[in-house]
């Protein structure tokens, strides 16, 4: 009997989530021995519409609806198509499933992620205090839980700086009054606290992981992203062999006792050489594709250790693999359309 | 490959060089691509110099220059120390 799957982040235009990438992972190289069922917010969610890639596919509440209410359609779909594991890939899912676990697991529905009080310490507001304590350098930050702490942030951090909000976007200030502006606007989007943070002059490296709860990684792709969108996502990028990014990621996964997939966003001071972290991405990065491609399955590693198979550090990935993201147009008959709208549902 | 290089690097048959370490490329030319094979295999500018001139139709000058210029890219790029 195969496994089947539910995945989310179905939604790739110009900022993709990493569903699809997965679910590619999931079928690469022959397949896979099981039904891939997705979990669509928008009817208008691209990937539902990307014949092959999906068996089924289900509208599902939004992860800040009521939690009772997104249960109550998970068992839904769980009683039409058994699902034995969901794979969330959207960083704003992540308190949703954490609270659902367990429910999830009495119905036979695994998950692996990590718990509350671990990925509140790899957050933004207390990255720099994760690695404050366990001696892993970062750039210098002010986390301004108030207005008023603004200009405070601003004369200790000094220009340029970042302003951060507290889940997504990053603007690059030289100028108090564009400090002040990007922070009403990340303040107004994605609420308090925002982040303050000093700029170093350095090369960006990121680090697909994988931990397995106990301190392991479990599997590490490292690249350096060659080409960006104005948003900062990569549309390129190229997979490296590179110990020290390998033994900051052991570091930094054993540190946390990490569960599940990862994304760490790491610098390398130019003349210093020194490997600052910025930021951990509870999830897997919309360019996971590129570690399969690299050699290391990293959605299949979560499928297994979800359902509590014996998994091992899996060889390295190979270095020189180049992703290029490519969009295209999919066409679909009227009919899917019709189904997502009034069923909510797709069956391919 | 050499101890010489700070990195993993893989030079293709196109004179297209890959850092493996930093995911960086470089595009060498054709006496670059025989310096870089040679300081692979071990040899010192010396002898690297001795070997330019009995490959490439080129006086001592201009064999010396491209040398200590394809070595000061090499330093540049962090590639050797």
């Amino acid at each position: 009997m195969g496994i089947n799957i539910g995945i989310t982040g179905l939604h790739a235009t110009d900022n993709p989530a990493p569903g699809i990438g997965v679910i590619r992972s999931l079928r690469h190289p022959a397949g896979w021995d099981g039904e891939i069922v997705g979990l669509a917010y928008d009817v208008m969610d691209t990937g539902v519409y990307d014949v092959g890639l999906l068996d089924h596919t289900y509208m599902v509440p939004y992860p800040n609806q009521s939690s009772d209410q997104i249960f109550d359609r998970l068992m839904y779909i769980h009683n039409q198509i058994r699902l034995d594991v969901i794979i969330p890939t959207l960083d704003s899912e992540l308190p949703l499933y954490q609270k659902l676990e367990q429910q999830l697991k009495e119905a036979g529905v695994a998950l692996f992620i990590p718990s509350k009080e671990i990925s509140r310490k790899a957050s933004k507001s207390y990255i720099a205090e994760f690695c404050a304590e366990n001696d892993i350098p970062s750039p210098e930050t002010f986390v301004v839980k108030e207005p008023g702490e603004m200009e405070k942030a601003i004369s200790e951090i000094g220009f340029p700086l970042m302003v951060k909000g507290v889940f997504y976007e990053a603007y690059l200030c030289h100028t108090r009054s564009d400090a002040l502006k990007n922070f009403e606007k990340m303040k107004l989007k994605w609420g308090l606290p925002v982040i303050i943070q000093q700029v170093i002059n350095a090369d960006e490296f990121d680090v697909c992981c994988v931990g397995d709860r106990d301190g392991n990684l479990l599997g590490a792709v490292p690249i350096r992203k060659t080409r960006i969108t104005e948003k900062g996502k990569a549309w390129a990028a190229i997979t490296l062999k590179n110990d020290e990014l390998y033994k900051l990621s052991q570091k930094i996964l054993k540190k946390l006792k990490w569960a599940g997939p990862c994304e760490l966003e790491i610098l390398k001071e130019q003349t210093t050489g020194i490997m600052h972290l910025i930021e951990i991405n509870p999830r897997f990065p919309a360019w996971i594709y590129l570690c399969t491609g690299a050699e290391q399955n990293l959605p299949k590693l979560v499928v297994d250790l979800a359902l509590g198979r014996n998994s091992k550090p899996l060889p390295p990935a190979k270095s020189g693999i180049t992703f290029v993201r490519h969009a295209t147009d999919l066409v679909c008959p009227i009919e899917w359309l019709e189904n997502m709208t009034t069923l909510g549902e797709l069956h391919y | 490959m050499a101890d010489v290089f700070k990195s993993e690097l893989t030079l293709s048959e196109n004179g297209f060089l890959f850092d493996h370490n930093t995911g960086l490329t470089y595009t060498l030319n054709e006496s670059g691509q025989f310096i870089f094979r040679k300081i692979e295999d071990g040899k010192q500018a010396n002898e690297i110099l001795e070997l330019l001139l009995d490959e490439f139709n080129v006086d001592e000058n201009t064999a010396h220059k491209d040398l200590d210029d394809f070595y000061r890219q090499l330093k540049e790029t962090g590639l050797i120390d």
